[in-house]
């Protein structure tokens, strides 16, 4: 079930009305609702893969449980790996197992050896490596004793698999989300009218910038070897517009979502177009899966501690696995490992936390330095998502080997100006609510009601003039 | 919560009767099936794919049999014979109706398939006419929202947005079925778009498909249903020579197999013979105005039929 479909336009408001008219008066109920409701959702895609969400969740429970009664380290050890390996399994084994078959068949052939490669004829379960990452963070996050195991097994399964974030993050914490879950929820106004906005501007970005960019992406990136260089940067700077839209689209969905049921999920998109340096870039895109990687393998690995060797090593594992964790292929992991390669000069010059604040905060316009600083982060975030985006690494080469060609000076052959003038507006209303939680969580509020209501019913409009049959969401497939 | 719920459904209401008001913009350029889903039920049906789609005018029917006629054809792909056409043409099809004509136009296409021996593989199963079930209903918001493809502000721009634009041509559904479609006959382009058509046939159709018993099963079970509604005329449409030759290879023994079909019917008009008297957009469909002519044919041989 897509949020950008019919089928959730008649669940959402279904679950709602049960959530705060029939169970708001026993939290038992509301999260026995929400975990119905949940999987619901989730078997709309395939029910089959409903086991196996249960079954991990059973697992990070049990362990859990295990863990916090075990009677020495070396047992509490025990119930951690087993919870580890038995979750990186399932991932490996559905997401992972044919590409390192055919990667390991391929290696081998340069030697002259032949094999034909046993892979598996399996679907990718959707939202696998994002419940993975929940109930990991939760039984390391008791095995280093930052919490205790959940006991009632309703509120677990409701924080691993709550509908809004289940296909697509953000990654939440259990230290975050759990308590939320374990406290009495009453409705709040504010909250959820600022909840619908959010989810306005969710939609927009998904309907009217992603799928309308992605008409042009894929049309380009799939003919590129009989297009200019300049079409191919149209392609490219389309791409770095669709995935942002798309995926910061699928969050401000999700996270307004949660909102109308009076839950608080972690921020996951910041603005990052607007960002000064590469580091900046990271802590605003993909904020929950960043930290996530920080907090759990950076951290652990020696995070900063141990010289300038130690950040660097840990800063590509990081950005490396993030990138593999995208899925498999070597573009990702290409990917990764330019953004790493992007990120070292700061991280050598130790610059990387030099902007920690929102850009030109308090003003209408950045400086020249700032604007051209916002401008070389643009580019080297555009150049990567070429990698991120193309079939394999021939393809991404042959691409970018045709933009830097003479072609690039002739026009473009697929420019959309109606698409262009959208996307200008979007990135106009985006600085302007630049220091908000979104775009526009403040803006018109200040408006008078009918106007304000005109503003809002038109962004409703735009978002049913543009739909049509609902397209998939780019971040389902990790 | 109550603020909240009543401003949430004001909200919705005024947002939901402004769509509504751009979904009624819809006409027979925006789509080539919308308007056959949109209105009341029939009592004399023309029915096929694209080429009776095309090429069977119901206006002509109408004038020389005295009769309404609706063009409920879609394409190959959407309404080869099979349980997907007979439960569509069901719901399309006046129950009350006692003395109706229905012309039923066949071709070894519409009684192949790449899985002859299987319909669950059936390609129609996952087209438009299996998930349409209201076929009579004006506005047809089933239809649009689950079926329109592409994005609704097209709608508001009142042409189809069909591959024909790109080579000059439009198509428009009108309200008795007929799809008309204009496009540039000078014979270059005519040249141009056969070569194209007939390479299409050769290499992906002619491959793959064969005949296909249940496909005939379903075109004897369509017959039977709609004769306990009146009197069923099966006819051959012309076609190019050069389509007519894979035709030929697909299914030398076309004439034999549809002679088992003809004795349940009132009636067979093979018009191939005569292919060389029409003109044709693609080899494959009739050009308009050389469907006035097909159209007023088959109407005066059902004439002396009845």
């Amino acid at each position: 079930m897509l949020f950008n479909s019919i089928d959730f336009t008649i669940f959402l408001p279904i679950v709602f009305l049960l959530y705060w008219f029939i169970t708001n008066k026993n939290l038992k109920l509301q999260n026995a609702l929400l975990l119905v409701a949940s999987y619901f959702f989730y078997a709309c895609w395939d029910f089959r893969f409903l086991f196996l969400l249960l079954f991990s969740t059973l697992l990070d429970y049990y362990t859990g449980l295990k863990m916090e009664s075990a009677v020495n380290q070396k047992k509490k050890r025990f119930w951690f790996w087993v919870s580890v390996i038995v979750n990186l399994g399932f991932l490996g084994v559905f997401k992972y197992y044919n590409f390192f078959v055919e990667s390991f068949s391929g290696a081998i052939s340069h030697f002259g050896l032949k094999v034909n490669p046993w892979t598996l004829n399996l679907i990718l379960p959707v939202g696998i490596s994002f419940y993975t990452f929940h109930g990991l963070s939760y039984v390391i996050d008791i095995y280093k004793n930052r919490i205790k195991a959940e006991r009632n097994f309703v509120d677990y399964a409701v924080f691993v698999s709550f509908f809004p974030l289940l296909v697509a993050g953000p990654i939440e914490r259990a230290t975050h989300l759990l308590p939320q879950i374990k406290k009495e929820r009453t409705f709040n106004y504010p909250k959820a009218v600022d909840g619908l906005r959010q989810i306005l501007w969710g939609l927009f970005k998904k309907i009217i910038i992603a799928d309308n960019c992605a008409e042009f992406v894929n049309e380009i990136f799939s003919n590129s070897t009989n297009q200019s260089g300049s079409t191919l940067l149209l392609g490219a700077l389309f791409f770095t517009f669709q995935i942002y839209g798309d995926f910061s689209g699928y969050s401000d969905i999700a996270i307004g979502t949660a909102r109308l049921f009076g839950i608080n999920l972690l921020r996951n998109f910041a603005f990052p177009y607007f960002s000064r340096d590469i580091a900046e870039f990271w802590r605003r895109w993909h904020i929950s899966l960043s930290s996530w990687f920080k907090d759990y393998l950076y951290i652990p690995l020696g995070g900063s501690k141990g010289g300038n060797w130690m950040r660097i090593r840990n800063t590509f594992i990081i950005f490396i696995v993030s990138g593999f964790w995208h899925g498999a292929n070597w573009t990702f992991v290409i990917w990764g490992a330019l953004n790493a390669f992007f990120i070292m000069p700061s991280i050598i010059m130790k610059t990387n936390r030099n902007n920690l604040e929102t850009v030109a905060q308090g003003k209408l316009l950045p400086t020249i330095k700032e604007t051209l600083q916002m401008l070389v982060t643009f580019v080297l975030t555009v150049f990567a998502w070429i990698f991120f985006r193309s079939e394999n690494l021939s393809h991404a080469l042959q691409y970018i080997s045709v933009i830097f060609s003479k072609s690039i000076f002739t026009f473009p052959a697929n420019i959309s100006y109606f698409l262009v003038f959208f996307i200008i507006l979007f990135m106009g209303i985006e600085w302007y609510g630049r220091e908000d939680h979104f775009a526009i969580e403040k803006l018109g509020l200040n408006w008078k009601r009918p106007i304000r209501y005109f503003f809002y019913i038109s962004i409703a409009i735009l978002i049913l003039l543009f739909s049509g049959q609902a397209d998939e969401f780019i971040y389902f497939q990790f | 919560m109550k603020k909240f719920i009543f401003k949430s459904v004001l909200f919705i209401t005024i947002i939901a009767t402004i769509f509504t008001v751009i979904l009624l913009q819809v006409d027979g350029y925006t789509d080539p099936f919308y308007i056959r889903f949109t209105t009341p039920q029939k009592d004399n049906l023309i029915l096929g794919t694209s080429r009776s789609a095309q090429s069977l005018q119901p206006k002509i029917f109408d004038s020389i049999l005295h009769k309404e006629f609706f063009n409920y054809s879609f394409t190959i792909a959407y309404s080869p014979f099979g349980p997907t056409y007979l439960n569509s043409i069901k719901k399309k099809l006046n129950p009350q109706a006692k003395n109706g004509i229905y012309i039923i136009t066949v071709d070894p296409w519409s009684i192949s398939d790449e899985n002859p021996n299987d319909s669950t593989k059936f390609e129609e199963n996952n087209l438009t006419l299996a998930y349409v079930n209201s076929v009579n209903v004006y506005p047809n918001f089933e239809y649009l929202l689950k079926e329109y493809e592409g994005r609704y502000y097209k709608l508001l721009k009142g042409k189809y947005y069909h591959r024909l634009r790109k080579s000059g041509g439009k198509m428009f559904l009108h309200n008795d079925g007929w799809l008309e479609v204009t496009i540039p006959m000078d014979s270059l382009s005519v040249a141009k778009r056969l070569n194209n058509s007939i390479e299409s046939y050769r290499t992906n159709k002619l491959p793959n498909r064969k005949f296909s018993s249940l496909r005939l099963n379903y075109l004897k079970q369509t017959i039977t249903f709609l004769k306990s509604h009146g009197k069923v005329y099966i006819v051959r449409l012309p076609v190019a020579p050069e389509m007519l030759e894979i035709e030929q290879e697909l299914m030398p023994d076309f004439n034999e197999i549809i002679n088992t079909v003809i004795p349940i019917s009132n009636g067979y008009l093979d018009m191939t013979s005569e292919n060389h008297l029409y003109q044709f957009i693609d080899g494959n469909h009739i050009w308009k105005e050389s469907g006035k002519l097909t159209s007023e044919k088959i109407a005066k041989w059902i004439e002396t039929k009845r």
